[in-house]
């Protein structure tokens, strides 16, 4: 009877044992985004986009701090009269059906992206090429239509990942429709459960630095809070995008360790500047002056964000900090005096999406109080995200919202998406600038910006032309937003990249 | 004999009307929603040629008629389209699906069962007890909790604090629990009330005075005369739980990560993939009209009264 038991505890401890050693081998990372697709040609989503980075690389790429560095092309120049762009491939590199990454597979894929049998959202930035030479093997050569000094770091985007052009055939793909993604990265596609999972394998003939773990899984789990419940019953080791509410608890759990990831996303209220009334700058000046925004981040976005300091976020190229608008709701009062106008008798009509971004609908409530404060009376509405984008795109003669929270976060970390904002040509029903903001001076500055060769000049074009937006006042300046992430106290090596993606391919336990 | 299968084949050809009501519906209200496909799938930053030529892919830029024309004619071949968020077709991506919302309407739908029908018997035969009240008190609290709220609190207990069962996902056979009892909350208490009710009915009438006169045992008589008279009105609710099943399926899918059909359809609905809106839509109400008519069907065998064609 004893040795029976003895043989059963033997057998229980064995199988506790076994069960560690496997579940040490995989990481399992909760994400809220079920993909569309696993064609990296297909993209729009940021975290699908963290998923492909696992097993497709793009020959450049940024490091933690947003600038553009060496991935699968070890070094690019620009010739002089910046319309060609010449990359050095890394060499020795095999995609991971063994066959060669060279100029000519490079040169398949730019052509696939260009191409308008594949739907290629984020095609906009890449038609600037012309044509593309394979020089040797090892060197590829891009020829522009006119000179593009974003198109280094549009090429950054995972949109670029490079694809086996052999794999296309295979595994259920086409031309058209990558579902078995076969790239350089560090790890392979296994399998995916549509709505559950996707498997990634380890790459054992990776070009880099081989990562600790066998297997990562992603398991789609779109309730922010069944990801913590899944963080906080020890079966995934790390989420994106926690319960915001819940960052406090979380932070004082000595289980879990929270990482407020940095973005380039800015959160504004663009205020339609075709309005009377917010025609006058003086009014829009009131109104940045009338919201507390450190108050808000404080109270209702529990610090996960940082107040704006510039038309754009710190980790774009072109970013400097010009000022602030802080909170003085005596001031607001003061330049609505001076403008000559009397809020009691104007009911500003303000929308906002919910869920889109950190706390947006809670944080536009408390927006509309402050402009209350100042004696507004404002009425608050919100949508789902198709209707909005729908709302907020119409053309001015048409469009209804004078004020409307809006997230924007460049693909890349370059000021020209940012930029889009405030060009004139950008407004609805042509683009997205949903401010309806046209200020020729701004609009010169871009222009040149947007063909100027010389790094330096070009920066301080974007640098002059955000003094004077942020003048200008077009949105309420809001804050950038972080990317909250929680994971396992007992792991290390995870971080974020400044594009809302988690950065954990070398995690591995702290011991 | 063939009265009955006329009487089966007048009733698909409901289902089938039915059906088409429903998909032209369908195709409409989609429409009818505000939000471009095309931008929404191309994302914000796209360019506005990208966009166009999304549209185009989609068909979206052809008339109205034309785009029901195309969708009718392929509904009639059993083709429900390309979804456009993933360039799958509709069929395969529904048919990925189907089984895990299938299997979880199926489970929830025993557990409600397996508990509601002895809980609503057991109240009915005491009425008036304290086990009466602790009936009545528990279907209370199952028709007006939200499914969210109790979803939460299953898995903070079940998955946090005991660390028994999996929060979420679809891996092994312990995944389902917690769904499924979330799911069968809102169906155990229904199905308890209505099988109170009318077996309270029930046990008024004269035969089962005379049961219980003749000296069956009250175990015999509960069971045996009173529940199966009481069973009609309680199957046609079953019925229609499956229907509720189903459509309490999309938030509990949702809150528990199941890769089902709720969850595709809000995600559908929300990135405006009116293919795959249209095909899940279809889909749920060809569902609810089989189960329906197979309640109908079900109703000659448990009362020798009913007799079709």
């Amino acid at each position: 009877m004893r040795r029976r038991s003895l043989t059963a505890f033997v057998a229980v401890v064995f199988v506790l044992f076994a069960g560690t050693a496997l579940a040490q081998q995989t990481f399992r990372i909760a994400i809220g985004v079920d993909p569309d697709s696993l064609d990296p040609a297909q993209g729009t989503t940021t975290t699908v986009d963290n998923v492909l980075d696992y097993m497709v690389q793009p020959l450049v790429t940024i490091d933690g701090t947003g600038k553009l560095v060496p991935d699968l092309a070890t070094s690019w120049s620009t010739s002089a009269d910046g319309k060609t762009l010449t990359f050095d491939l890394r060499q020795g590199v095999t995609f991971q059906d063994g066959t060669a990454f060279d100029a000519s597979a490079v040169k398949w894929n730019l052509e696939r992206l260009l191409d308008p049998k594949v739907r290629v959202p984020r095609r906009g930035q890449l038609t600037v090429i012309d044509s593309i030479d394979v020089v040797d093997a090892n060197t590829v050569r891009l020829n522009l239509k006119q000179p593009s000094p974003a198109l280094v770091g549009a090429l950054s985007q995972t949109t670029v990942g490079m694809l086996s052009p052999a794999s296309v055939d295979k595994d259920g793909n086409s031309y058209e429709n990558i579902v078995h993604p076969v790239g350089t990265g560090p790890y392979t596609y296994t399998s995916r459960q549509k709505g559950t999972n996707v498997v990634v394998s380890r790459n054992d003939a990776y070009w880099g630095d081989k990562p600790y773990y066998d297997k990562v899984v992603f398991q789609v789990v779109p309730e922010a809070t069944t990801r913590e419940s899944l963080l906080l019953a020890g079966q995934v080791d790390l989420i994106i995008l926690p319960p915001t509410s819940d960052l406090p608890a979380l932070q004082n759990n000595p289980r879990v360790k929270v990482l407020f990831g940095p973005s380039d996303r800015t959160i504004f209220i663009a205020i339609n500047t075709s309005k009377k009334v917010l025609d006058n700058k003086l009014v829009r000046e009131a109104l940045n002056y009338a919201v507390d925004k450190q108050a808000i981040i404080k109270g209702v976005l529990f610090g996960a964000a940082e107040p704006m300091d510039a038309p754009m976020a710190p980790s774009l190229f072109g970013y400097k900090k010009i000022g602030a608008y802080p909170y003085d709701p005596e001031k607001a009062k003061q330049l609505l005096k001076q403008a000559g106008v009397d809020p009691s008798q104007i009911t500003l009509h303000m929308i906002s999406p919910t869920g889109r971004y950190v706390q947006d609908f809670p944080a536009a409530q408390a927006i509309a109080n402050y402009i209350r404060d100042i004696g507004f009376k404002v009425d608050v509405r919100t949508m789902d995200w198709p209707t909005y984008v729908g709302t907020i795109t119409k053309p001015q003669a048409e469009n209804t919202t004078e004020l409307h929270l809006l997230g924007w976060a460049p693909s890349f970390m370059d000021a020209s998406q940012q930029m889009q904002q405030f060009d004139c040509g950008q407004s609805p029903p042509n683009g997205l600038a949903t401010s309806f903001y046209c200020n020729q001076d701004v609009q010169k500055l871009l222009d040149q910006a947007s063909s100027e060769v010389d790094v330096q000049k070009r920066e301080q074009l974007y640098q002059q032309a955000s003094q004077i937006i942020w003048n200008d006042a077009p949105w309420i300046f809001l804050w950038v937003q972080s990317f909250p992430m929680a994971y396992q106290a007992n792991l290390t090596g995870i971080s974020g990249l400044p594009n809302e993606k988690f950065y954990a391919l070398y995690a591995h336990p702290a011991n | 004999m063939s009265g009955f299968l006329g009487y089966l084949l007048q009733r698909l050809i409901g289902v089938m009307v039915t059906i088409l009501f429903v998909a032209i519906t369908i195709f409409l209200m989609v429409r009818i929603l505000p939000g471009d496909p095309a931008r929404v799938i191309a994302g914000v930053l796209a360019s506005d040629q990208d966009v166009a030529r999304i549209r185009t892919q989609l068909g979206l830029d052809q008339p109205l008629w034309t785009q029901a024309g195309i969708f009718l004619n392929d509904l009639a071949h059993g083709d429900l389209g390309t979804s456009a968020r993933t360039s799958d077709p509709v069929t395969q991506e529904i048919l990925a699906r189907l089984p895990y919302t299938a299997l979880l309407a199926v489970v929830s739908l025993a557990v409600a069962i397996a508990v509601g029908l002895p809980l609503g018997a057991l109240a009915a035969a005491r009425a008036g007890s304290l086990a009466d009240l602790a009936v009545s008190a528990l279907v209370l609290f199952g028709i007006s909790m939200p499914v969210y709220w109790l979803g939460l609190m299953l898995i903070i207990l079940f998955s946090i604090q005991l660390r028994w069962l999996p929060a979420a996902g679809a891996s092994g056979p312990l995944s389902i629990i917690l769904p499924a009892v979330t799911l069968a909350a809102f169906s155990v208490a229904f199905i308890a009330r209505i099988t109170r009710s009318s077996m309270l009915e029930v046990l008024r009438q004269d035969y089962v005075r005379t049961a219980r006169a003749k000296g069956t045992p009250a175990r015999g008589v509960l069971w045996r005369h009173a529940l199966r008279n009481a069973l009609p009105p309680i199957v046609t609710i079953i019925g229609l739980q499956f229907g509720e099943l189903l459509g309490g399926a999309i938030l509990t899918e949702t809150v528990f990560g199941w890769p089902g059909m709720g969850r595709l359809l809000v995600d559908s609905i929300f990135s405006r993939d009116y293919p795959m809106v249209q095909g899940l839509v279809i889909v749920f109400a060809l569902m609810f009209a089989l189960v329906n008519l197979a309640v109908d069907l079900l109703y000659e065998r448990i009362d020798p009264r009913v007799r079709y064609g």
